[in-house]
């Protein structure tokens, strides 16, 4: 049979966001995959070194779009450990309610993806409705409905305003009672589970070696997370599990998304019930005289899709010297994905990628 | 760390100098010759997960640094040893004339993309790599875009002020 | 996880049935949120156009733009920002740097348009933009434009606990009312290092100040260099406008607070202050300072009066390499500075240290000459190239009420208990006067008394034409004034001194104030002759004003020296009076009437001096 070179997007209805894969193929079968990324690149940590520590908070949440708000955290916390500063312990707790909705706001993004994707349209739009409703959260905490910029070194930007416990409550709620529709017409979908399960399987000894984290690594089984082994703002105040699968499918994968969704939901109520009062920002110096030690300094946390980390070196001036961010779909999207589509079917090819979760300006940065 | 790692690597590796820096970060520099059997030293030792591998470029003192940050994975599925918070940042200097080192790859599979970032954005050579092709870039440039003497300001200028505004399009 | 079910998705199917969750737009409509980031709103009445809003945005939108029929004033540019929506990308960084609190975002964010230069634009607010802001009923959604907006919707807005500045000031440790009043030990303690570092961090390096100070120094230079540790390069830009630190740094009217742009919602850098830090932090101006010495131009200049400005014109012109030669009836440099503050506030060593690097530098100082009886001005006149008069107001007023001369006069009295300590008082004092100089009398009336009358039950107390608001003095000096004790008559004018039988002072009599000024705003008190107040008291110090004394300029000379309508002498550009050769500068030409702006006459006279030099030499 003849060999094919098929370019799989940027421009295709199994393709989110903005990368393609060009797949040598032979009938329907993938030969080999290489992933092509770059559509979106910025160099936005070249950027930065122009920029003074507190200007660059408007453009690292343009590093992932879909969940801008551990990007802030990372680098916040990098700078916050170079710098010294030290975080009041309500705004801990602030942002921990932050992330697990932008958690949530994320994983609802990444199944409006995946169900659109296979075809199931009607949950594709549920999740995207349930996120729009998350985003609303955001709009009235941060002002901003996509981009946050929120976090900040020293704390958070604002306090809550009033009333937004409750309504965090309401809608949470009124998301969690969707549950069950979403099991019944998709996680439970026998449809679903024929076309997902099997696919793009890896095993912990190679999720391992190709650096796997988040759901990739969880979906063989092993309970890594961030939160968990190097607990960082508020989540060592409160009881919660790690969810995890065995199989290392997109099925699992896809699973193990939603078991975390719930899992947050249920930490946001813990973590709003012995949240203390006081102060949530610590104010760091004069953005214009701002100057922080020569020094270095990794700071991570766990995205919805993995480990998410930034790498922050200071030469003593008001700007960063060098700043690169591990992000989890670099890894993610340009090894384990090129493995994972080797001898895969053509049209499996989105099925893969979308389970592993990839977003394109994250490894583009 | 545990002090016990501390210590063997010290033993075994006399020309890298470890400072301990934070609770949690580790930073150990070692000059070039030792990296890669340190690297497999201390994946053995626990540290198998590679992070991220980065580069520095410190023009003033004519050297490019790169960068491997490590941490473990968890030995067990469910139970956590503490040992996973560690981070591991492990540096060396290599000259920045004619910028090359050694691959790591063989040592960490998924070093594969990031010293084919380094090298695009860095212009820093690894011998060994097996595709060593761009990334990101669609076009070369006569300085590696990351390095510190590329100035993006001037780029920008020059690239997009010679674009005409929309107005005068229209006109 | 239950078994995968092939008939369990049809349970959706009753969402058929169901109004659709999707709003219809325009016809259905969510509210921004209350903190939301829509298009800017800026309050120009509040608005600085200090320019930290186009210092902070990442992506360089805003630009501070002159507005034409605008004026500048001191603490005021006549600029506003001007956005740019082509770059702007919501964060509202400018918002949270805004020391006014002027620029907010609102809720909106709609403005379709086909040209693009609309986009760019100078945001007002509805105060000031009644035309474009709309009340509801009248706002429609389908014209909504920058030139189209809702009323009363304000969104993401400014913050105090949340600013990028920090609006409170580094306490500065002072002594106590109940400490102080004791003694005349100073009373303010200045800052350490760190604490004059971290004052310094707070700058925002808007430079409103700058243009605020009569002398124009370099602040946001030298706070800066404050901030990085440097103060010997701190100390080299204050010395290019002001050789006077030491005594500037302690009583220095400090036009430039006034002007801070934190000074609007909270407390100004402490610029004096950290002036003072500086002069007080290095020991020899001297080395710190490096200058090289001028070429000598043989040309030599009479300064009459050894004042801050007389002072500040030395330094410039032996900068300039021309011999200067002070003149000055005291015992020692600092002219009406020397006796005015009392010790507590400018301690004479202070005065010493900035007058002493002067001499060290060559200026010659004739101290305890008077010129007129013990040098006259003819001779000055024949022996000096040029003459600066800058003689301050050195003759204190009086009321001239009956027996008013078996009162003190607030500037002998300063003189006596600051350079003589000879001078006595009673148990029962009042000051008469609502000035500056009456708080400094009180003050040191009071610390008098402690010290002279230990264990006694004394008192002290101020009378003053003007209503409490509107008195001269300084708020900080009333506020400490009343802390420490000395009680406050205002609106009431001195009608006589009466005296007891032995011819001693008895008490004040006064009445209530009807106003101070006339309906054309000169100075004119009116009062209501039958309400009455008798304040006991055993001496009564006059501290209503100063006036200068021109005695010891002969008549002919006098006759052609010109005044301004203000009374005070007329100079040109360069500082020169009607009379030539003569330059005048301080209190008898300025009607601020404090150090700073001395300073500033003498910057000027030291140029006009320095361009007839040359232009004689030249031609």
């Amino acid at each position: 049979m003849r060999e094919l070179e098929l370019y799989f997007g940027p421009q295709h209805l199994g393709m989110v966001g903005n990368f393609s894969i060009t797949l040598k193929a032979e009938g329907d079968r993938v030969l080999k995959a290489t992933a092509n990324p770059g559509y979106l690149h910025r160099g936005f940590e070249k950027l930065m070194e122009y920029r003074t520590w507190i200007q660059n908070f408007p453009l690292v949440c343009r590093i992932n779009v879909v969940e801008p708000d551990h990007v802030e955290m990372a680098y916040a916390m990098a700078v916050e450990k170079l710098a010294g500063i030290e975080v009041p312990e309500r705004a801990q707790y602030v942002r921990s309610i932050y992330l697990e909705l932008a958690r949530v706001g994320s994983h609802l993004f990444g199944l409006w993806a995946y169900a659109n994707m296979l075809g199931f349209d009607t949950v594709a739009q549920w999740a995207m409705y349930h996120r729009d409703l998350v985003l609303d959260l955001f709009e009235e905490l941060t002002g901003g409905r996509v981009y946050h910029i929120y976090i900040w070194p020293g704390g958070v930007r604002r306090d809550f305003p009033k009333g937004f416990k409750d309504k965090i409550v309401t809608t949470l709620h009124s998301i969690g009672g969707c549950v069950p529709d979403y099991d019944a017409a998709f996680f439970n979908n026998a449809i679903f589970h024929k076309r997902a399960s099997g696919i793009g399987k890896i095993d912990q000894r190679r999720a391992r070696e190709l650096g796997a984290t988040g759901q990739v690594l969880r979906a063989t089984g092993m309970k890594y997370d961030v939160r968990k082994v190097a607990p960082y703002a508020a989540y060592d105040k409160v009881e919660w599990n790690v969810p995890v699968r065995s199989d290392g499918d997109a099925y699992s994968r896809i699973w193990v998304v939603r078991d975390e969704m719930i899992e947050s939901v249920h930490m946001i109520f813990k973590l709003l019930d012995c949240m203390p009062e006081g102060e949530v920002f610590n104010k760091p110096p004069n953005p214009f005289k701002w100057k922080i030690p020569r020094g270095e300094a990794y700071a991570r946390c766990e995205s919805s899709r993995g480990e998410f980390g930034a790498y922050v070196v200071s030469n003593g001036e008001d700007k960063p010297y060098r700043v690169h961010f591990r992000t989890p779909s670099y890894p993610h999207g340009l090894i384990i994905l090129e493995k994972l589509l080797e001898n895969a079917n053509i049209a499996d090819v989105g099925n893969t990628m979308i389970s592993l979760y990839v977003v394109a300006p994250e490894i583009d940065r | 760390m545990n002090e016990g790692l501390k210590e063997k690597l010290e033993k075994a590796f006399p020309h890298a100098a470890i400072t301990s820096m934070r609770d949690t970060d580790y930073v150990v520099t070692a000059d070039k010759e030792s990296v890669l059997s340190l690297l497999a030293y201390v994946k053995d030792a626990g540290f198998d997960h590679l992070t991220l591998i980065s580069c520095v470029d410190w023009i003033d003192e004519g050297e490019f640094e790169l960068v491997y940050i490590l941490s473990p994975y968890m030995k067990d599925n469910e139970q956590i040893s503490g040992n996973e918070k560690i981070n591991l940042i492990l540096k060396t200097r290599i000259a920045r004339g004619n910028p090359a080192f050694q691959t790591v790859t063989h040592i960490f599979e998924n070093a594969e993309p990031y010293e084919r970032e380094l090298h695009e954005l860095f212009g820093v050579h690894f011998e060994g790599h097996k595709r060593l092709i761009p990334l990101f870039l669609e076009r070369a440039y006569d300085i590696p875009p990351f390095r510190k003497d590329f100035d993006t300001r001037r780029y920008v200028k020059e690239v997009f002020d010679n674009i005409p505004a929309i107005q005068d399009i229209k006109a | 996880m239950a078994m995968p079910s092939i008939l369990g998705p049809f349970k959706t199917l009753r969402f058929l049935f169901e109004k659709p969750k999707t709003l219809r737009y325009p016809f259905e409509r969510k509210e921004p949120a209350l903190r939301y980031r829509g298009f800017h709103l800026n309050d120009w009445e509040k608005c600085t156009g200090c320019g930290n809003c186009a210092d902070i945005c990442p992506n360089q939108a805003i630009e501070m733009v002159e507005i034409p029929d605008m004026e500048a004033q001191p603490g005021q540019k006549n600029e506003r920002p001007r956005l740019d929506y082509g770059r702007c990308c919501f964060c509202g960084l400018c918002v949270d740097i805004c020391p006014p609190g002027s620029l907010r975002l609102s809720r909106d964010y709609f403005h379709i348009h086909f040209d693009t230069k609309t986009f760019t634009f100078i945001p007002k607010d509805e105060k000031t933009e009644k035309e474009k802001f709309l009340p509801p009923d009248k706002y429609s959604i389908l014209q909504a434009s920058l030139a189209h907006r809702k009323q009363d919707y304000e969104g993401f807005a400014s913050d105090l606990d949340f600013s990028l500045f920090e609006p409170e000031r580094i306490t500065m440790p002072e002594l106590g009312a109940e400490e102080r009043k004791m003694s005349f030990v100073e009373q303010v303690l200045g800052y350490d290092k760190e604490s004059a570092r971290k004052e310094a961090a707070r700058c925002l390096e808007c430079k409103l100040c700058e243009e605020a100070c009569p002398a124009h120094l370099k602040i946001s230079d030298y706070v800066r260099a404050i901030y990085e540790d440097k103060p010997a390069d701190s100390l080299k830009t204050i010395f290019k406008d002001n050789p006077i630190p030491a005594i500037c740094g302690r009583i220095c009217m400090k036009h430039c607070e006034t002007a801070c742009s934190l000074s609007i919602r909270g407390e100004p850098i402490a610029i004096r202050w950290l002036k003072r830090y500086v002069a007080d932090s290095i020991l020899d101006y001297k080395t710190a300072l490096e200058l090289s010495p001028a070429q000598p131009s043989g040309k030599k200049v009479a300064i009459i009066g050894a004042g801050p400005s007389g002072l500040a014109l030395a330094y410039f012109l032996t900068l300039q390499g021309h011999h200067a030669v002070v003149f000055d009836a005291f015992p020692g440099g600092g002219g009406m500075v020397r006796i005015g503050p009392p010790a507590y506030r400018l301690p004479l060593e202070s005065i010493d240290k900035d007058v002493n690097h002067m001499a060290s530098l060559g200026v010659e100082f004739n101290f305890n000459t008077r010129v007129g009886s013990d040098i006259s001005f003819e001779d000055i006149m024949k022996k000096y190239d040029a003459v600066y008069l800058a003689i301050g107001t050195s003759q204190s007023r009086s009321t001239k009420v009956k027996n008013a001369d078996k009162c003190m006069l607030a500037l002998d009295f300063l003189r006596k208990s600051k350079l003589e300590s000879g001078v006595v008082v009673g148990k029962k004092i009042v000051v008469i006067g609502g000035g500056n100089v009456a708080m400094d009398v009180a003050r040191t009336g009071l610390r008098l008394q402690k010290m002279q009358y230990p264990d006694e039950p004394t008192e002290i107390k101020t009378v003053c034409l003007e209503n409490g608001d509107e008195m001269p003095a300084s708020e900080d000096e009333i506020r400490e004034s009343k802390e420490e004790g000395i009680a406050f008559n205002p609106a009431w004018g001195p009608k006589e001194v009466r005296l007891d039988d032995g011819g001693n002072i008895a008490g004040l009599l006064c009445m209530k104030v009807k106003s101070v000024f006339d309906g054309q705003g000169r100075f004119s008190p009116s009062f209501y002759e039958d309400q009455e107040l008798f304040l006991e008291a055993d001496t009564i110090i006059e501290a209503i004003g100063q006036a200068p004394d021109f005695s010891f300029i002969p008549q002919n000379l006098m006759s052609t020296l010109e005044f301004t309508p203000r009374r005070k002498v007329k100079v040109d550009e360069n500082g020169q009076t009607t009379i030539t050769r003569v330059f005048a500068g301080g209190d008898i030409v300025n009607i601020n009437l404090d150090a700073v702006t001395a300073i500033a006459d003498a910057k000027v006279a030291a140029e006009g001096i320095g361009k007839i030099f040359s232009k004689k030499t030249s031609g």
